[in-house]
């Protein structure tokens, strides 16, 4: 049964697009993709109505809707991370991993493929959820809010749905890098917040960082001279992402299963 | 008693657990490097005064992540699936037909994960104290017999942050959850201390009880909770946390 | 046709295969036996680009398997277990395997027809028994009904009914011009099925043949199995 040899380029572009819908399938059919989803959503709502509830009380320096509607995204983002590490991780659950390289034994093209399908997945449920926060926020400070031009509303709105992408990205390189969902989550979740923070505080290189390139996409700057942009923020996240995504391929290339 | 020893035995056997104990000791230690050589910059430089009095303590505080894992991998561990061609077996099926006893079996637990953690207190409070010595030498505070309480107190938040997570464990069978959480919850700014700023109840949540045990200068204005005070309240959530976990762990399926 | 060609694979000091030769063909039922830790689930992940040989070969249709133009309809694999996470579907799983190899959904429940899965699909794998999980991962491996099929302990964890089930349809498989691997250490079960066998001990092929030529002088397989090998793992 050998099928005439059709080129080279239509069968891996065909191989592509067979690869990202295995992976959208198995990520959506997943119980814990929505629970974590969902949870990180709900915990960010929660989180929300206390930056509000402070706001009101004027505990907060700024009462500025946007501001405080997206002050929980730095914690939110740990649902992501979460999410992003049993993307991949999950492969290793029952021998599925054997399945998975079976059916699809190219594995930079399978890899790669989980990758886009974890962010065709996040990126509507980033936005809702960094949008919820904002309206949520809008809706409980009532009349003490800031006013909020579009351009901030928007501009923040991106950049935060870009930092939990982006986020969660990594998460699932550096799970596909270490196998083991809680390594992986102690690994990320220590350095985003333990370990970034301090070390923003510390050092000025630290600003280059994933974690603080990613709050630099969201949160309101500092205006010293040195300070990360948004702009700048999103390509240095975005250069940290496509780091993590090439080691984690080259690494599942080469290695046994 | 075996069950104890068999207990101690199986947390001193499983490599997560050692990993717990070097995050233990490295990360305060690396941390208080860290903010104490940057603290002796500014005296140098003339522009701050002695170290706070807080130096090694507010370290400690973040160490507490190894106590987080140890306390979760105790639990979690005994929920890992084998692969299927191993059957698909979990190690509390085994620990349960050892010891047929559930409540024995979780008090001989959380007796070892209390041990473990109050040995990786006692020696990463030594780590920290020791490299804050050396960075800061002579503008050290010095240690004298006012510290003594609060390194107890370090190590009491950290028996019980562990068996914190431990009994989170318990209840949900699976370790990332509880392990996201509580790391999340060590952060700088911590959920709970935010919490604060909302409602002065907050101050009850264990972590921002416990830490009063060691830290004295608290950002957190008006409640007056004393050292003494933290202890109990703490004591009061793991009690009551572990009397749930008990319960639980007796009454359902493995 | 299944090609392996001196297959050599260390893993640090230690030699898993010393050189392991040997052919299945199509319109034949092979069978791979040896004792546990013989190198049989070694030699079978190297075939399916699983993990990588130190030297040697291992080909299907003369390539290796990472460059077959469509693995899924070529060679369908049965390795350990279900090769399903635990807390997906029978049905979900079959779905997402289907979608990896372009096949349309109908194919999901024809296949789940054949091993008799069609009231468990739409339960959690986590939930299946060990026989269950063996016929999930055949009806994977019969998805896009490949040509050579590669069975690891195919009747590890079923019952005599499913037993009798699995020899009647490779037989029939192999009847219509198919090839299939099999490994097994059960060996009253495989000198049923099988019409080639390679024996293979401590990482080497020890005899290689059709049934009769290796059983040979013994009165059974069994027996000539024992005579060849150090008679079981250390």
């Amino acid at each position: 049964m050998t099928a005439v040899p059709a080129p080279a380029a239509r069968t891996r572009g065909r191989d592509a697009a067979r690869a990202l819908a295995a992976e959208l399938s198995k990520l959506v059919s997943l119980p814990a993709t929505w629970l974590t989803l969902g949870g990180a959503a709900a915990v960010n709502l929660i989180l929300t109505f206390a930056f509000a509830l402070a706001g009101l009380r004027g505990a907060t320096g700024t009462t500025s809707a946007v501001d405080i509607g997206l002050a929980s995204i730095g914690y939110t983002q740990a649902g992501f991370v979460v999410l992003g590490v049993l993307a991949a991780c999950s492969e290793y659950d029952g021998g599925q991993i054997r399945t998975t390289l079976t059916a699809m034994p190219r594995r930079a093209l399978q890899l790669t493929a989980k990758h886009l399908a974890v962010v065709i997945v996040v990126l509507p449920a980033a936005a809702i959820t960094a949008a919820s926060g904002v309206v949520f926020a809008t809706g409980v400070l009532g009349d003490t809010a800031a006013p909020m031009t579009p351009d901030r509303v928007a501009g923040a709105l991106s950049g935060a749905t870009g930092c939990l992408v982006l986020t969660t990205s990594i998460g699932t390189a550096v799970g596909a890098l270490v196998r083991r969902t809680l390594a992986a989550v102690v690994v990320l979740l220590g350095y985003f917040f333990v370990a970034g923070p301090l070390l923003r505080d510390h050092t000025p290189v630290a600003r280059y960082l994933p974690d603080s390139a990613g709050f630099a996409l969201w949160f309101p700057a500092a205006d010293e001279a040195g300070a990360v942009t948004p702009a700048q923020g999103a390509l240095l996240l975005t250069a940290w992402a496509i780091v993590s995504i090439v080691v984690a391929v080259s690494a599942y290339h080469r290695r046994d299963v | 008693m075996r069950a104890l020893a068999a207990e101690v035995s199986k947390l001193a056997s499983l490599p997560a657990a050692w990993i717990a104990a070097a995050a233990g000791v490295l990360v305060p230690g690396v941390i208080a490097a860290i903010t104490a050589s940057s603290a002796l910059g500014a005296i140098t430089r003339g522009a701050g005064t002695t170290a706070g009095i807080d130096t090694g303590y507010q370290e400690l505080a973040f160490g507490v992540v190894g106590a987080i894992i140890l306390g979760v991998v105790a639990m979690s561990s005994e929920y890992f699936t084998d692969s299927a061609e191993s059957g698909g077996g979990r190690q509390i099926t085994t620990s349960l037909t050892a010891v047929p006893s559930r409540l024995r079996l979780l008090l001989a637990k959380t007796a070892a994960v209390a041990i473990a953690s109050a040995l990786l207190a006692v020696a990463a409070s030594a780590v920290t104290m020791s490299v804050i010595r050396v960075v800061l030498g002579e503008h050290a505070p010095a240690l004298g017999t006012g510290d003594v309480p609060r390194l107890a107190g370090v190590v009491c938040y950290w028996v019980y942050t562990a068996l914190l997570a431990f009994g989170v464990t318990v209840l949900t069978r699976h370790g990332v959850v509880p392990l996201a959480v509580f790391v999340v919850n060590t952060s700088v700014v911590t959920v709970t201390y935010l919490l604060t700023k909302i409602t002065p109840l907050a101050n009850y949540l264990p972590d921002m009880a416990g830490v009063r045990m060691f830290i004295r200068e608290l950002d957190v204005g008006t409640a007056g909770i004393g050292p003494l005070a933290g202890c109990l309240v703490m004591t009061g959530w793991v009690a009551a946390l572990l009397v749930i976990a008990v319960v639980a762990f007796t009454r359902r399926d493995a | 046709m299944i090609t392996v060609d001196r297959l050599v694979k260390r893993r640090g000091s230690k030699e898993i295969l010393a050189g392991i030769s040997f052919r299945a063909r199509p319109g034949r039922v092979t069978g791979f036996l040896g004792p546990n830790g013989a190198g049989k689930s070694s030699t079978l992940r190297i075939l399916l680009g699983l993990d990588r040989a130190t030297s040697g070969t291992a080909l299907i249709h003369s390539v290796p398997f990472a460059r077959l133009r469509d693995p899924l309809a070529t060679v369908g694999a049965v390795l350990d277990g279900s090769g399903a996470h635990r807390a997906r579907t029978g049905r979900a799983h079959l779905r997402w395997v289907a979608r990896s190899a372009g096949l349309p959904r109908t194919r999901v429940d024809e296949v789940l027809e054949i091993v008799g899965l069609t009231d468990a699909a739409s339960k959690r794998v986590g939930g299946y028994s060990l026989g269950m999980g063996r016929r999930l991962a055949l009806a994977t491996a019969l998805l896009a009904d490949p040509e050579i099929l590669i069975l690891d302990e195919p009747v590890n964890g079923l019952d005599p009914d499913g037993i009798r089930w699995i020899r009647t349809f490779l037989r029939e498989r192999a009847a219509s011009g198919r090839t299939v691997l099999l490994s097994s250490h059960l060996m009253g079960e495989l000198a049923e099925t099988v019409d080639d066998v390679v024996v293979v001990d401590g990482g080497r092929v020890v005899a290689n043949g059709t049934l009769e030529e290796v059983t040979g002088a013994y009165r059974t397989l069994e027996d000539a199995f024992f005579a060849l090998t150090t008679g079981g793992a250390p």
